[in-house]
C-alpha cells in the first residue's frame, strides 16, 4: 500500500485569553494524529502548528502563510470572530478549514468544515430546559463580539417566544474581568437565571466574583440564580476553580463523563498522551473529530485538493466519543447529540438529559425558528417610577 | 406601526430567469440550505416563462439576470414601484443601462454574478424585507391618501353638527370621533356616511337650522 503524505495546518491561539480551550483543542487534534500515526493507514499527516494568540490580524496572517506554502487543509480557530476573518482567505485560494467548535450559526462557507455544535444543538435545548425547568426571567452577559450577539439573538428570540423575558444584556470586552456593575445588576433584577456568553478568563471571573457576590449577600447561587453557559467545559471548571466550581449548567454535545467505551477509550488516551492537561473538553472532541474525519476524507479523495476533500467528507461517519457522527452532506455541519449538564464539585459534568440520537443541524435555524423574527421587547428600556 | 422582519425563508421558492452559464455559481445550492426550492422558468424568444397570475408574494421570489435584456414581463406598481413578488437582481455587467432595468423591475436587491455562496442570505433577507416594508409604507401611503380626501368630509360633518346640535367646534369634533369609534370606522370614512345619512333623512321641522345657544355664545349661521 502506498502511503500519502500531507502536511495539514493547525491553527489555535494556545497562548492569550482563551488558551486554555484551545489548547484542549490542540491536544484533541493532536491525539488524532497521534492515532493515525500508530494505525499505520493509507494518510500520514505532518501538522504545522501555528498561534495567532488570539489576535485576529494574526489569524489572516497565518492563514495566508499556511495556504501560500502549500498546505491545503486547515484545522483551526475557537472564536467566530476569528473564523469570519480568515474565512476569505480559505475562499480566495480554494483551502478548507475544518472549524472544530461550537457557533452561532448563519453561515455555511463551501471551503469550511464545521463538526462543533449548531446552534439547534446548544442553545435551542437549553431555552427548552431553562424554560421548562428553571424560569422564563433570563438575564444575558456575554463578550463583545458576534458569538455572544448572536446567541444572545436566538436564546431571546427562542425564549420571548415560550413567554419569556431577557431582562438585560450587558457585554464586555475578550478578557475584561472587571464586574461590579454587571454582577450588582444581576442582582437588583433577580432574574432566574444568567445566560452566560462570555468566554476564556472572563467567564471565568464572572463565576468566581457572582458565587462571591451571591455568598456575601446570602443568596444560593446554583439554586436561586443559576448560570447557564453553551460554552462552559471541563478545563475551564478547573481555572474557575473550587469555590465556585459546581451548578453551573452547560449545554454542549459532548462532556468527558459520559459513558461509552469510545469514550472511556478517548479519556484514558487523551490523559496519557496530555498528562499536564488541559484536560479534555467538548471542543477538544470536535478537533479529534475533525482530524478522523479529514483523514478519512483524505483516504477517501486521494489528494488534499479541498473540493475533492470536501466532496469525501460527505459520505464519512465516525464512532466519536460522543456517539455517532457524521457531516451533513447539504450543510457540512455535523450531526450531533445535544446534551445538558451541571457542572460538579469534582471539576466534570453530571448529565441531566440527552437527546436519544444525533439530530441533523440547522445552521440558519430553517427547521427551528419563527418565519418572522420577534417583536422587539428591548431590555434596555423599562418603566421607571421617580 | 413597525412592520416585523422576515428571517426564515423555508418554503420559499426561488424562481431564477438566468442565461446561459446562469446556473453557475453557489446560488441554487445556498438557496436550498435557506430552505427555499429553485426553478427555472424556461426562456423562449427571450422571455421568461413566467404565469405572473400564479405568483404569490408570500412565497414567490424572483431572481432576474441583468444581462437578459427584457427576460421579464412583469406590471410594477405605477405609485409604489413594487412589483407583485420581490426581486432581486443578479448583476454580472456593471452598466447603468443595466442596473437601470432591474431598478425598474423593482428589484430591492441584488447579487454579483458569479453568486458566491456567503452573499446569498444577506440578499434574500435585504430583498425580501425590502419589499416588505415598501408594501407595508405604500399600505400606508394609500391610508393617508384616503384619509386626507376625506377630511373634507369631516370639515362637512363638523360644521353640520355644530349647526345642528348646537355645539362648539371641539364638541362636534369630539362627538364624532366618539361615534366613529363605536362604529369601528375611521373618522373619515364616518364623517362621509354620516352626511350621506343627513342628506338622505327626511327633514325635521325646526331641526335644520335651529341653533341651540349655550352659555351666551351666539352661533351665526
Amino acid at each position: 500500500m502506498t502511503q500519502k503524505h500531507y502536511r495539514i495546518g493547525i491553527m489555535f491561539s494556545t497562548t492569550g485569553s482563551y488558551s486554555v480551550v484551545a489548547r484542549s483543542m490542540l491536544n484533541g487534534a493532536l491525539l488524532a494524529l497521534q492515532e493515525n500515526a500508530e494505525a499505520g493507514g493509507a494518510v500520514t499527516l505532518e501538522p504545522v502548528v501555528v498561534n495567532p494568540s488570539g489576535d485576529l490580524e494574526r489569524y489572516r496572517a497565518l492563514s495566508l502563510e499556511l495556504l501560500g506554502a502549500g498546505v491545503r487543509q486547515v484545522l483551526g480557530c475557537y472564536t467566530s470572530s476569528s473564523r469570519k476573518e480568515v474565512i476569505p482567505c480559505f475562499e480566495k485560494f480554494d483551502g478548507l478549514l475544518w472549524y472544530p467548535s461550537h457557533y452561532e450559526g448563519f453561515e455555511s462557507s463551501d471551503n469550511v468544515i464545521y463538526t462543533g455544535a449548531s446552534p439547534n444543538q446548544h442553545v435551542l435545548p437549553l431555552v427548552e430546559y431553562l424554560a421548562s425547568r428553571v424560569g422564563t426571567r433570563a438575564f444575558c452577559v456575554g463578550s463583545n463580539y458576534i458569538w455572544a450577539w448572536e446567541n444572545n439573538r436566538i436564546f431571546r428570540e427562542a425564549l420571548t417566544a415560550r413567554g419569556g423575558i431577557v431582562v438585560a444584556e450587558r457585554y464586555l470586552s475578550v478578557g475584561d474581568t472587571e464586574f461590579d456593575q454587571v454582577i450588582s445588576a444581576i442582582l437588583d433584577q433577580r432574574p432566574d437565571f444568567v445566560f452566560n456568553n462570555l468566554i476564556g478568563t472572563s467567564a471565568y471571573a464572572f463565576f468566581r466574583a457572582f458565587r462571591a457576590a451571591c455568598r456575601a449577600r446570602g443568596i444560593d447561587q446554583v439554586n436561586e440564580i443559576p448560570v447557564a453557559s453553551c460554552t462552559l467545559s471541563e478545563p475551564e471548571l478547573a481555572e474557575i476553580g473550587g469555590e465556585a466550581i459546581d451548578g453551573h449548567l452547560s449545554s454542549s454535545v459532548y462532556f468527558s463523563s459520559l459513558e461509552s467505551p469510545e469514550n472511556a477509550a478517548f479519556i484514558a488516551a487523551y490523559a496519557k498522551a496530555f498528562p499536564e492537561g488541559p484536560v479534555s473538553s467538548a471542543d477538544a472532541e470536535a478537533s479529534y473529530i475533525a482530524v478522523k474525519l479529514l483523514v478519512a476524507a483524505l483516504e477517501h479523495a486521494g489528494t488534499d485538493d479541498a473540493r475533492a476533500v470536501r466532496a469525501a467528507v460527505a459520505s464519512q461517519s465516525l464512532l466519536a466519543p460522543q456517539g455517532e457522527v457524521r457531516i451533513d452532506p447539504q450543510t457540512y455541519h455535523a450531526w450531533l447529540t445535544p446534551r445538558i449538564a451541571r457542572s460538579t464539585l469534582n471539576g466534570q459534568f453530571e448529565v441531566l438529559l440527552e437527546a436519544r440520537s444525533p439530530i441533523v443541524p440547522d445552521p440558519y435555524l430553517v427547521q427551528s425558528s419563527p418565519r418572522f423574527a420577534s417583536a422587539m421587547r428591548s431590555p434596555l428600556l423599562r418603566v421607571v417610577q421617580s | 406601526m413597525t412592520s416585523r422582519l422576515l428571517q426564515n425563508f423555508k418554503g420559499g421558492r426561488a424562481l431564477l430567469i438566468v442565461g446561459r452559464g446562469g446556473k453557475d455559481g453557489s446560488l441554487e445550492s445556498t438557496l436550498a440550505k435557506l430552505g427555499v426550492t429553485a426553478e427555472y422558468p424556461e426562456i423562449v424568444d427571450g422571455r421568461a416563462q413566467i404565469e405572473v397570475g400564479n405568483l404569490q408574494p408570500e412565497r414567490d421570489i424572483l431572481f432576474v439576470d441583468g444581462d437578459l435584456e427584457g427576460a421579464v414581463a412583469i406590471e410594477v406598481n405605477p405609485v409604489s414601484r413594487l412589483p407583485p413578488v420581490p426581486v432581486i437582481g443578479l448583476v454580472g455587467v456593471e452598466a447603468p443601462s443595466r442596473l437601470k432595468a432591474l431598478v425598474n423591475l423593482g428589484a430591492t436587491s441584488f447579487l454579483r454574478k458569479p453568486v458566491h455562496g456567503g452573499a446569498v442570505y444577506t440578499s434574500l433577507f435585504m430583498g425580501i424585507n425590502q419589499f416588505l416594508l415598501r408594501s407595508d409604507m405604500y399600505a400606508r401611503l394609500q391610508d393617508l391618501e384616503g384619509r386626507r380626501r376625506g377630511r373634507r368630509a369631516v370639515i362637512r360633518a363638523v360644521v353640520l353638527v355644530i349647526q345642528q346640535d348646537g355645539l362648539d367646534e371641539e364638541s362636534a369634533y369630539s362627538q364624532l370621533r366618539r361615534e366613529s369609534m363605536r362604529a369601528r370606522q375611521n373618522l373619515e370614512l364616518y364623517c362621509e356616511e354620516f352626511l350621506s345619512r343627513r342628506a338622505n333623512a327626511p327633514d325635521i321641522p325646526g331641526r335644520a337650522t335651529s341653533i341651540t345657544l349655550r352659555g351666551g355664545n351666539k352661533q351665526a349661521m
